[in-house]
């Protein structure tokens, strides 16, 4: 772990320690419902899930299955119906920083360059000017994007963009981080260095993760833990722990391929993927 | 330089016809079909393009000239030639001080425009980021623009008089509401996902609505006001012509009552010049306001 992510803003750093010590897990959903439309769409369905310290947990399963919207619960972004969601056993009541998420979309400002997009959010929380330089280096040699610090957004590729986005999230210095399907919008070749990139980066800065993806190989291989979904109504149907893999991160995606274990899992995801959208038309 | 593709094709010519030195030789330009003049999408370059422009603008002064032309001779007055008109500007610009006129419209159109932007602009924004401030405002805004500002002349003669005030009023009354409207689907239009990632950094309310909501609809605001401000000049001659003393309206207007046809058109004319230059100017804004626009890939 680098010593810059210890200089996290001052506020920000007490809530982290606060929320650490009192033992509580840094998310927790009890008995949530969430209903759209007056509850003729359950989208999720009584779910009760802890997410563990410093792991990675991966929400898939078909579309519409509400692995999204369980994420943005967490976010703050929207609201459960029923029961509640905490994080390290404070009630959810809308996003902040300590909660940092990367959309599928592209985020970052067109207007600011790539250093000011990655500062933006310090800034909004007060962080010293040093301190926003100093930090905004450090996660952009991360991200591999120091070179592109003064470049625009529109200047970058998609992967280029993402990476910004990661960036940018980390250095607001969050205790959480939420991907909504980080790596959606990008072809595969490129989506495949960024999962590599993903496992270097969370292991450098030991983060608790939580990761929407539809792509169960990006799961099996970024995930300690994966949370199956059901859809319509919403609920878990497994929770599943990457027991293979003996609690390792793989830095290169074919050391996980040969890894024993990874083709049974990934055919146990697979076949439970088609019970789920066996005849209904996604 | 040219190594890289030529080892490539070494290579797979090596495995076909190892002894047919013609493979490994460079191979001729591909000359792709011609592209048409009426391609689709077709490309136009630059000099293309600004020689295109001037094409269609010399032929509009053509048919001009032709028409003048074919007018008989004891009718052409009716018609004056475009040398007839553009001697009659330089000499209302000599001799009858036409520049303040000029000067005097350009006041009024930006000045009017000014207080336009003033309303419309925080109006647009507080509406695309407030949805009851929305449902408040926008059913009134949205009517507002059926009424057609012309028919406000009478009104504000009758309230103000023969002021500059009363000129004001109706070009402000011209443009503020379709520019509201305009502004307010340019916020819109800000992706959610800008805004919530904001959320997700911390901002406050008033940071996501100034400094995020406003910062990326900015280019696109700009661009409904180079739009409504064309439409503030079409305006001018109606306020101009009740009551009014100056301005390129109210010369025109004199023009008309002596049936000096070449006056008009001179000055319509200059509506024309300057339509374009205040066009020009808000995309010169542009340009150096969003550098990042530029700055693509």
């Amino acid at each position: 772990m680098s010593i810059l992510t210890e200089h996290t803003g001052a506020a920000n750093h007490a809530a982290h320690e606060q929320g650490q010590a009192s033992g509580e897990p840094p998310l927790r959903a009890e008995r949530v419902t969430k209903e759209y439309l007056g509850g003729s769409r359950v989208a999720l369905d009584n779910i009760s899930i802890d997410i563990k310290e410093n792991q990675i947990t991966a929400l898939i399963g078909p579309s519409g299955c509400g692995k999204t919207t369980f994420l943005r619960l967490m976010a703050g972004l929207e609201y459960p119906t029923r029961g509640s969601v905490t994080a390290y056993g404070k009630p959810i009541m809308g996003p902040g920083p300590e909660r940092g998420m990367v959309f599928q979309a592209y985020t970052s400002f067109p207007w600011l360059t790539i250093r000011e997009n990655v500062q933006h959010g310090m800034k909004i929380q007060g962080f010293s000017k040093a301190e926003q330089r100093d930090r905004a280096e450090h996660f952009l040699k991360l991200v591999h994007l120091d070179e592109y610090a003064d470049a625009y957004p529109g200047e970058l590729s998609g992967g280029m963009k993402q990476r910004v986005a990661i960036a940018r999230t980390l250095a607001q210095g969050p205790e959480l981080l939420l991907l909504d399907e980080p790596f959606g919008a990008l072809d595969a070749q490129v989506t495949w260095e960024m999962e590599e990139m993903a496992v270097d980066i969370i292991e450098r800065e030991s983060k608790t993760v939580v990761l929407v993806t539809h792509d169960i190989q990006e799961a099996i291989y970024l995930a300690d833990r994966i949370l199956f979904f059901t859809r319509q109504p919403g609920r878990i149907k497994e929770d599943i722990a990457m027991e293979f893999k003996q609690g390792r991160r793989f830095a290169k995606k074919e050391e996980l391929l040969v890894e024993p274990g990874y083709v049974d899992m990934e055919k146990r995801l697979y076949t439970m993927m088609r019970e789920e959208i066996q005849g209904r038309i996604s | 330089m040219n190594d890289a593709p030529l080892s490539g094709s070494v290579s797979r010519a090596d495995l076909l016809v190892a002894d047919d030195e013609n493979l490994k030789a460079e191979a001729p330009l591909f000359k792709p079909p011609r592209e048409q003049f009426l391609g689709l999408r077709g490309s136009v370059g630059r000099y293309q393009s600004m020689f295109l422009g001037m094409v269609g603008i010399i032929a509009l002064f053509v048919a001009w000239e032709i028409a003048h032309v074919m007018t008989p001779e004891n009718q052409q007055k009716f018609l004056p030639s475009v040398g007839q008109v553009v001697s009659k500007i330089a000499y209302l610009f000599t001799e009858k001080g036409y520049i303040a006129d000029v000067a005097k419209s350009v006041y009024r159109i930006y000045v009017s425009f000014f207080f336009a932007c003033l309303f419309a602009v925080p109006l647009g924004l507080f509406m695309g980021c407030f949805a009851k401030i929305r449902a408040l405002i926008n059913p009134t805004v949205g009517g507002l623009r059926y009424l057609p500002a012309a028919s406000f002349v009478p009104l504000l003669l009758v309230y103000f008089g023969p002021t500059d005030f009363a000129k004001l009023a109706l070009l402000f009354l011209g443009c503020v509401f379709f520019l509201t409207a305009l502004i307010l689907d340019n916020v819109e239009a800000v992706p959610k996902e800008l805004i919530e990632s904001a959320q997700t950094m911390g901002a406050s309310r008033w940071h996501i609505v100034f400094r995020v909501a406003f910062r990326s609809a900015a280019p696109q605001i700009l661009d409904s006001m180079r739009n409504m401000i064309a439409v503030s000049w079409t305006y001018l001659v109606i306020a101009e012509i009740v009551a009014a003393t100056d301005g390129i309206g109210a010369v025109m207007m004199r023009g008309a009552r002596f049936l000096h046809v070449d006056i008009i058109m001179g000055g319509i004319l200059t509506i024309g010049v300057l339509g374009v230059l205040t066009d020009l100017s808000f995309r010169i804004a542009g340009h150096f306001l969003f550098p990042y626009i530029r700055a693509r890939r």
